[in-house]
């Protein structure tokens, strides 16, 4: 446990004095929600509303992507992946350490985004702040344990960077269907909706007992 | 010495594989005749007409697809545990085999759906689950191809494979639960094939199972001696 506590230390220290992947993720989700408008020329009003769960999913998985490759891609420099591949107990802790990172850097970004597109669409989204950021969390959890899995794996391979979608999005419709279920119900009745949530916790667990115990083979020196 | 005693034992195990291969080919072949001349003779159904006979094919693919998938986790998960190699040659085998079974089933089940639902391509859970899984082996092949020859792709691959297989039940239960209705029937009960169908399904079933093995076990070969050739040159000559 203390390793998993080092390395999101690590991870957070190193982004609050660099700033980058917060910068590049916030840059292009904010890019994303105005993409939306063009897009949808004719969307505004009640066609956005019945559409925002599903937009909203689709800004945060892309900008995640972004995020995700780069929290291991930093490593690759001087080798400091092998530095972690050494460090004392089983990987599953780096493992654990890293996905935490990545949900409080994702997690940041999202609620910037799920701000700008409130504003932007004119929705209404801070009278369900609170629930809407617990199914986020719960979405991201989800995101966060297989990309951060992924993304170990992605980073060593050529193309890389082609790959980590290539790998990573077929694994989260499970996240998305669950996440956008919910965001829909949110919105519309402004209450949790059980069913997803259910789901949501499922996949959750499922992703990180699986990544965690798999990240032992992901890491090498 | 140990070098010479390593090769000749992997070159003994892409033999039985070649030895193994060879009566289900035969089988294969003659299966393959008779199952031909059945699905010519099936009675043609009165309500979609001949296209009805994809029938004997596409299901059969379907369990052929799911069976290799199966195989690249099981493959991948012992490569994990024993850390040999010949089961990591088992899971590319598997995934390909599996990959072109899905492919196959692709193909057919939209020329069916044409014809019977009057289009293409429906979000039906099963069509949806088979589409995710075609995508996650065709990334599972990309990043085989795109990794370095050596036990780490093996590693990537073989927890690919996993979370992979973990996917089956869980985008099933996910697109059955919150999804679009299914437009698949249930399942095949007893005597819902009409007069003379059974049989040509029967041994659809079975020459695709046959089919299924035969490629594995080749692909698995081939996957072998390609391993041996890497290592210690070109072994043909042994094998003649």
């Amino acid at each position: 446990m203390r390793v998993a506590l080092a390395v999101l230390w690590k991870d957070l220290l190193t982004e609050w004095r660099s700033r980058d992947r917060l910068v590049a993720m916030a840059v292009f989700a904010l890019l994303v929600v105005v993409i939306f408008h063009f897009a949808l020329p004719e969307g505004t009003g009640r066609q956005i509303a019945s559409n925002a769960p599903g937009l909203i999913w689709v800004a945060y998985v892309f900008t995640a992507l972004i995020g995700l490759n780069r929290s291991f891609s930093q490593e690759l420099e001087n080798d400091a992946l092998s530095g972690l591949a050494l460090a004392p107990g089983e990987r599953g802790w780096v493992f654990l350490g890293k996905a935490a990172a990545n949900f409080t850097m994702i997690g940041t970004v999202q609620a910037m985004t799920a701000a700008a597109f409130g504003l932007v669409f004119d929705l209404d989204l801070g009278s369900v702040a609170l629930e809407l950021a617990a199914i986020t969390a719960l979405g991201t959890a989800g995101i966060c344990s297989v990309g951060t899995l992924i993304a170990a794996m992605a980073v060593r391979t050529r193309f890389g960077e082609v790959l980590m979608p290539i790998l990573l999005l077929p694994t989260l419709v499970p996240v998305i269907v669950g996440a956008v279920d919910g965001t829909e119900h949110l919105l519309e009745t402004a209450r949790i909706p059980f069913d997803a949530v259910q789901l949501l916790i499922v996949v959750d667990a499922t992703y990180l007992i699986t990544s965690f115990l798999c990240f032992e083979y992901v890491l090498d020196e | 010495m140990n070098e010479i005693s390593d090769r000749d034992l992997e070159l003994s195990f892409a033999d039985k594989l070649d030895r193994a291969a060879r009566p289900l080919g035969w089988l294969l072949a003659v299966l393959a005749i008779v199952y031909a001349w059945t699905v010519a003779m099936a009675p043609i159904d009165s309500i979609q007409g001949p296209i009805q006979k994809i029938l004997y094919v596409h299901p059969p693919l379907a369990y052929g697809a799911y069976l290799g998938f199966v195989v690249t986790a099981f493959g991948g998960m012992m490569y994990l545990w024993k850390d040999q190699e010949n089961f990591d040659r088992l899971a590319i085998a598997g995934a390909e085999v599996g990959l072109l079974f899905c492919t196959l089933m692709m193909v057919t089940g939209p020329i069916w759906a044409r014809g019977t639902w009057g289009h293409w391509w429906s979000w039906d859970p099963r069509l949806t689950v088979t589409l995710l899984l075609w995508f996650i082996y065709l990334a599972y092949l990309l990043l085989r191809a795109f990794g370095d020859a050596g036990p780490r792709t093996a590693r990537f691959g073989a927890v690919y494979g996993i979370v992979g297989v973990l996917l089956i039940p869980l985008n099933y239960y996910v697109i059955e639960i919150f999804g679009s209705r299914s437009m698949h029937p249930e399942n095949l009960e007893r005597g819902s094939l009409g007069d003379g169908m059974g049989l040509p399904f029967l041994l659809g079933n079975l020459t695709l199972g046959v089919a299924f093995v035969w490629l594995l076990v080749r692909r698995w070969q081939v996957e072998n001696l390609r391993a041996i050739a890497a290592r210690w040159g070109r072994p043909e000559e042994d094998l003649q």
